[in-house]
């Protein structure tokens, strides 16, 4: 009989470091840094895919990875709280150990992106696996194979911005055009104050040679999509990451699907064009 | 192919024969119905009931197993797959249509690059020994979707009850190691194999044909907004027993449990049947409703899987329709799609 590998079968993996992101304190971002050394080194991962992360006890659950390709020897998940497995998560110290299996999903796609203009939108926490993206396409390494990089994004409020520390990082850079934007400010707030969508108008980054990747809420999703088509992007050009419920992140637990495809293992990441064809299940 | 006649006093003995050599699994008399279940001798078998009321999914696929074992010790954590490495086992007693439901559950975890292995290292060493089915009942519908109660798919011996003795046919070379060193058989003659022709004609004529099936899938495929899913579902109550009983529903959830050492990872039957299947930590759910959930199931077996493997996920045995609280009938929702 032939012997196949096990795909339940996390990786164990250290909290090596854990950040309050935001001022409600429920979200977090983790650094993890696999136990066996060889893992470590020899982990590699498309921005874009996911990871399926276990508490012992609690249980496991889907998270995007934050972190870049390029950043090595470690990875991050930022995590917001909200029920047993991100609990228990956000219960833990540096130092304790949990599980993770992956990389999973098909990831943002880069070849696809390379040689053109990108513009990433993101709302709230889902910004994510854009911050990944953000990050490899601005590493010295990558980032003159992308033409003109803009991220807009946005949160509820100031203090519900995540990744402030790579904000003010891409501030300073004049290869990135940031457009950072929160629903309503506060009175130390000197930014934008808007909706994405409204600020999208606003900004209007060019789709000539361009492709753009969505995250965020359902409804800012739903509102930007529209914005996205007047600007002149085809459905081809407009990347969307779907969240299910997922459980085994393999193709096999079958709660993940819309249509024939599944989520876990044919996305996470739809063109809008592929999406159209799709039912309307998610 | 080589087929053989066994008398029925000389099974429970045959199956002793296999215990020494394998796991046997076989139906038993569990009261009101029968069930497949480990014999520990051949006298327990009970080849004389009707289906069992679960599939032989439970079996390869139980309601609940750990597949893994995390240790919480001293220098930290340590996870351990349970292994089995028992005997092979047999599956006995078999009808086609369970013998075909693995057939398909087969495709499923074998597919992809993720192969179910907690399943796949069970079907590996698993033979199966079918039993042809002489009375259909009249809720079964193989032959519509395919199958047949004389059907030999998924099977490596099949039996044929002839009335006082039982025909043998040996289908693959996992029969021909099966069946070595057991006793008591002898050849079938050119009469035995004229009879169990005639039985399997009878059983077809027995049951349901007029199922009209050409195209569903296709037919499926634009069928995702019609009004008809607002009212096949209405009087589901959404209990999961016919997802539960299905020899093709493979849903399921995986949980954590502690143990005094450490946590058991189990797996275990779902149902997109259920209102908390597919609800997100947002508090969205994409399938809101019985509409959904019961559009999900019909899709799954009759449109999604046919179009990634080509073959329909139904095998006709009718537990859902035997078993369904509310007289839920897949075979009137085909139908109505076929209707539309
Ligand atoms: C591809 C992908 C990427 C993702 N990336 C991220 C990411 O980067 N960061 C992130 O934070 N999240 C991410 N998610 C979402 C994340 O997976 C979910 O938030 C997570 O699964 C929640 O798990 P949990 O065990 O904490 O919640 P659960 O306990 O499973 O709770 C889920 C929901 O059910 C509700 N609920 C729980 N118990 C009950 C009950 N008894 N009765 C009724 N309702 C109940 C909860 O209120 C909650 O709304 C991602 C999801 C996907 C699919
Ligand atoms: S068995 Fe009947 S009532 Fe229960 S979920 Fe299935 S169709 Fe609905
Ligand atoms: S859908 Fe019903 S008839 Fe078809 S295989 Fe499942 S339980 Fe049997
Ligand atoms: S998460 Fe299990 S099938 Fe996609």
């Amino acid at each position: 009989m032939v012997s196949i590998s096990n795909p339940y079968k996390p990786n164990i993996a250290a909290l090596r470091k854990i950040t309050t992101e935001n001022d409600v304190n429920d979200i977090k971002t983790f650094e993890v840094v696999f136990e066996d050394p060889d893992l470590a080194r020899s982990f590699r991962y498309t921005p874009g895919q996911f990871g399926m992360i276990s508490y012992f006890g609690a249980g496991e659950c889907p998270i995007g990875i934050a972190s870049s390709p390029t950043d090595e020897g470690f990875l991050e998940f930022t995590i917001k709280k909200v029920g047993t497995v991100t609990t228990a998560l956000h219960n833990c110290s540096e130092g304790d150990r949990i599980g993770i299996r992956g990389p999973y999903g098909n990831g943002w796609p880069i070849e696809a992106m390379e040689g053109r203009n990108v513009v990433l939108v993101g709302g709230g926490f889902a910004f994510t696996t854009l911050r990944s993206l953000a990050k490899y396409i601005l590493h010295d390494d990558n980032r003159g194979r992308f033409g003109d990089l803009t991220v807009i994004y946005g949160a509820r409020n100031p203090g519900e911005l995540i990744y402030k520390y790579d904000l003010e990082d891409w501030e300073q850079r004049d290869d990135i055009n940031l457009i950072v934007t929160v629903d309503k400010g506060d009175s130390g707030w000197t930014g934008k104050e808007g909706y994405i969508p409204t600020i999208l108008k606003e900004a209007a980054p060019s789709s000539k040679n361009a492709i753009a990747a969505i995250c965020g809420p359902p409804i800012m999703i739903r509102f930007s999509i529209p914005v996205m088509t007047e600007l002149g992007f085809s459905p081809s050009d407009i990347l969307l990451s779907l969240e299910m419920r997922m459980k085994c992140g393999i193709g096999k637990c079958g709660r993940c699907n819309v249509g024939s495809k599944f989520v876990c293992l044919d996305g996470p990441v739809f063109t809008h064009e592929e999406l159209q064809g799709l039912p309307k299940e998610y | 192919m080589k087929i053989k006649i066994v008398d029925k006093k000389e099974v429970p003995a045959l199956i002793d024969r296999l215990i020494e050599r394998y796991r046997v699994f076989a139906p038993v008399d569990a009261g009101k119905y029968a069930r497949l279940m480990e014999v520990a001798s051949g006298s327990e078998a009970c080849l004389e009931l009707q289906n069992p009321k679960l599939s032989s999914k439970e079996i390869l696929f139980p309601q609940t197993e750990i597949i893994l074992r995390i240790k919480k010790g001293e220098e930290g954590l340590e996870t351990e797959e349970p292994s089995e490495n028992d005997k092979d086992w047999v599956l006995f007693g078999v009808h086609p249509c369970d013998a075909k439901g693995l057939v398909l559950t087969d495709k499923f975890f074998a597919s992809g690059d993720y192969k179910d292995k907690p399943y796949m290292d069970k079907r590996g060493k698993t033979s199966i020994v079918g039993l042809a089915c002489n009375h259909p009942r009249a809720t079964c519908f193989c032959a519509s979707v395919g199958g047949s109660p004389f059907g030999k798919e998924g099977i490596d011996i099949l039996l044929v009850d002839l009335g006082e003795e039982y025909l043998i046919e040996i289908l693959t070379e996992r029969g021909e190691r099966m069946i070595e060193g057991v006793h008591g058989l002898r050849d079938a003659s050119d009469d035995d194999m004229a009879r169990a022709e005639k039985m399997s004609e009878e059983a077809e004529k027995a049951l349901q044909t007029d199922l009209p099936i050409e195209g569903l899938s296709e037919r499926l495929e634009g069928m995702f907004e019609d009004p008809l899913w607002d009212k096949v579902h209405l009087k589901c109550v959404g209990c999961g027993v016919c997802s539960y009983l299905c020899p093709t529903c493979w849903c399921f959830d995986i949980i954590d449990e502690e143990t005094s050492t450490g946590v058991e990872r189990i797996r275990l039957w779902d149902t997109c049947q259920f209102t908390q299947f597919t609800l997100q930590g947002s508090g969205f759910n994409p399938r809101p409703s019985g509409k959904e959930r019961m559009r999900q199931r019909t899709m799954h077996k009759f449109c999604y899987f046919p179009k990634e493997y080509g073959v329909l996920a139904c095998t006709g045995c009718g537990r859902c329709v035997r078993e369904c609280p509310v007289n839920q009938d897949i075979r009137e929702t085909i139908k109505e799609i076929m209707s539309v």
